[in-house]
């Protein structure tokens, strides 16, 4: 046993790696951080490690050309052992990230815990939100799908919208007004390289300011001690155990139920397919449906922007310490009413797009 | 404890329900057979397994001189571990299996006016551009900027191949297949018209149909001989044909068929078919390995499904069909049998 011990030691020295594991060992956090309470934010870094996984194996097989992209995709999910299961636990885990995302957001908003001193770690947290759905939109183009083509299609001609910058944007994209072997080229180094790049900042800045501003109190103090515990191995191997349950989970549920649907190779040529909004941005494309003409930036670009901003701005203009969500029953019921309007927009969306007869 | 556990569970519940609402809304909107598992081959036409089937309408257009008319056809399909069973059945007031047969006047042999029924049903074998989208428009009634008679029914590029299944009435079905030819870019290699491109090839074996005549086009050549091996249809398979050695023991009214089926062998005959005349309409079973090993065919893999479109040819020699809509294949899970 000391042996291993001496061994282990031996080889973290030789790799330089001793000064990190000891930092890990010696950085402590409240023992607050392995309630179940705080589990989405747990969730959420694993599903981040697990889309870099999945995505890594998929890029191995992947051609970024429009003429092979869809088969490369088909071959790497068909022809390969657990092609099927990797390329699974890829789709489901973004789309598991937005839910976990927005219930982490629900709860740290409900419970007060972006007021200061937290304010950066709320923002850092709102940057996360809005670089990951980049990602989703940026790797939708990429196994050139009917749906994943003219979805990019609507949403680079919401882009054009946008005055002044939209144009400039759009070149920006796709490298001109066509969307092929450019744009994908892009999409792809955006989706592989940028993105996850922003992604894995944004989530150290995230730690980062949790480790230097500490975890929010519970708003009903504890009967129980207050204690400390060390971030390795206790909320390592933490992860580590919902690493693998949750992965177990995603891959049996996309290996027997939840196979990812797949369409049509792109045919940029047919202009006939509609293609429908995928469940986040449900209650954009509502909003784009309903400012029209000259009011197109107002659905497009004023009302979300608007949004965000307020997302990202909120822990400056909501200064009162006071965390109780009754003592802030103004905030909640605005909040609230902004979710509901969401929530309506994208039920208007969804009748609109998904229940309407099929040809 | 119970308390954390239950906000646990509600939690991972509303996650689980979310996650069936994406799996719901990104479901793709259009024309599917599904494929569904069975134990076990079904006997024929009225095994009961297709009962418990459920059939899609599929619509056909007409084309070219057929325009403005339309077919519909219903269509199930299963598979086994093995093979997949395609069931199509169709209305059709005309049983046409004559082909052009010969008939005798009393002094001359002249050609009887019918045709023949038939249905052509095309798979990818490797990616085909745009053929999941536009379907037969882009290898059979193109390219559209050039009049008709300059159509090739071929694919546009060397390493687009398709799978062509041919069914019959008077050259495949009396011996119970459909021709099995692949496609691919236009060339005179065709041996349907040595002198007219075409991408058409036929898969390896052997099979089709020989005619029926002799060298200045002007009388058969072949009679029916003692044996009879190419089932009840009437039309005569050429491995039953002998000789006419003297024409005098034909009277007036006497038919005999002009185009001979031939016995098919090798990956020509991998389609089996099982066909049946009926109330004013066909129905016919067409059914293959799901991987007969032949690099000329379509690989079935029950994981992916699979782009196909269909042409009807109703009482006709020539292209003019009623066609479909690129449609897709799709394999059910083997977790449910029918």
């Amino acid at each position: 046993m000391k042996n291993s011990e001496n061994m282990s030691q031996g080889l973290l020295k030789l790799l330089a790696l001793d000064h990190a594991v000891d930092f890990l060992k010696n950085t402590t956090i409240s023992s607050d951080a392995l309630t179940w309470k705080r589990v989405c934010g747990s969730i959420a870094t694993v599903l981040v490690i697990l889309l870099f996984l999945s995505g890594a194996f998929m890029a191995l097989y992947y051609s970024p050309y429009p003429g092979a992209a869809y088969d490369s995709v088909q071959y790497a999910e068909f022809d390969l052992p657990f092609g099927d299961v990797i390329r699974g636990i890829h789709h489901w885990s973004w789309n598991l990230l937005l839910v976990v995302m927005l219930l982490h957001m629900t709860r740290t908003f409900f419970t007060g815990a972006y007021k200061p001193p937290r304010e950066m770690v709320w923002v850092s947290g709102v940057l996360l939100l809005l670089v990951v759905p980049l990602a989703i939109i940026t790797g939708d183009l990429l196994p050139w799908t009917q749906a994943g083509y003219w979805t990019t299609r609507v949403r680079v001609s919401i882009i054009s919208s946008v005055p002044v910058i939209g144009p400039f944007m759009v070149d920006l994209l796709q490298g001109g007004p066509r969307t092929g072997i450019v744009a994908l080229t892009r999409f792809y180094v955006l989706h592989v390289i940028f993105l996850p790049a922003g992604i894995i900042s944004l989530l150290a800045l995230h730690f980062y300011f949790l480790r230097l501003k500490g975890l929010a109190d519970p708003i009903m103090p504890s009967r129980l001690p207050k204690r400390n515990i060390a971030l390795l191995p206790d909320m390592i191997n933490r992860w580590l155990i919902l690493f693998i349950v949750v992965t177990l989970a995603i891959g049996i549920a996309t290996r027997f139920w939840f196979a990812v649907p797949y369409g049509d190779p792109a045919d940029p040529s047919d202009s006939r397919f509609v293609p429908k909004p995928e469940w986040w941005v449900l209650f954009l494309n509502q909003l784009v449906s309903i400012f029209k003409g000259p009011f197109t930036i107002v659905g497009s670009a004023v009302i979300p922007g608007a949004l965000a901003g307020l997302l990202l701005v909120l822990p400056f203009i909501s200064r009162s310490p006071e965390r109780r969500p009754v003592r802030r029953w103004k905030e909640i019921l605005v909040a609230m009413l902004i979710a509901a309007a969401i929530l309506g927009l994208s039920v208007m969306s969804w009748i609109e797009h998904f229940t309407s007869t099929v040809a | 404890m119970n308390r954390r556990l239950l906000s646990f569970g509600m939690m991972f519940l509303v996650i689980g329900c979310m996650s069936f609402g994406m799996y719901r809304i990104a479901q793709a909107a259009q024309l599917t057979v599904k494929v569904a598992h069975i134990k076990s081959a079904p006997a024929g036409l009225d095994d009961p397994v297709w009962k418990n089937i459920q059939a899609v309408s599929i619509s056909m257009e007409g084309r070219d001189a057929l325009s403005g008319r339309k077919e519909t056809m219903a269509a199930k399909a299963a598979y086994t571990d093995t093979d997949i069973f395609l069931l199509f059945k169709w209305k059709d007031p005309t049983r046409s299996v004559t082909k052009q047969s010969w008939i005798f006047n009393g002094i001359n042999w002249k050609h009887l006016p019918g045709d023949e029924d038939r249905l052509a049903i095309l798979f990818e074998i490797t990616r085909i551009s745009k053929f999941a989208t536009r379907g037969c428009a882009v290898t059979c009634h193109s390219p559209p900027e050039l009049s008709k008679d300059q159509w090739v029914l071929a694919t546009k590029n060397a390493p687009e191949m398709g799978d062509l299944w041919h069914w019959k009435a008077a050259r495949s079905d009396p011996y119970k297949y459909a021709d099995d030819s692949w496609l691919t870019i236009p060339g005179l290699l065709g041996e349907y018209d040595p002198n007219k491109q075409s991408g058409r090839r036929s898969d390896a074996g052997s099979g089709g149909d020989i005619k029926n005549e002799v060298a200045d086009k002007s009388k058969p050549r072949y009679m029916p001989g003692p044996t009879r091996s190419g089932g009840d249809s009437g039309v005569l398979p050429a491995e039953d044909a002998v000789e006419i050695t003297d024409y005098t023991i034909f009277k007036p009214g006497d038919v005999l068929t002009y185009r001979m089926p031939r016995k098919p062998a090798g990956s020509r005959a991998d389609i089996s078919a099982v066909s049946r005349y009926q109330d004013g309409g066909w129905i016919l079973m067409l059914y293959r390995k799901l991987n007969t090993g032949h690099d000329d065919d379509v690989i079935f893999d029950p994981k992916k499904q699979y782009s196909f479109a269909m042409g009807l040819f109703d009482d006709a020699g020539d292209d003019h069909s009623k066609a479909t809509e690129p449609l897709t294949l799709k394999f059910l899970k083997s977790d449910r049998n029918y």
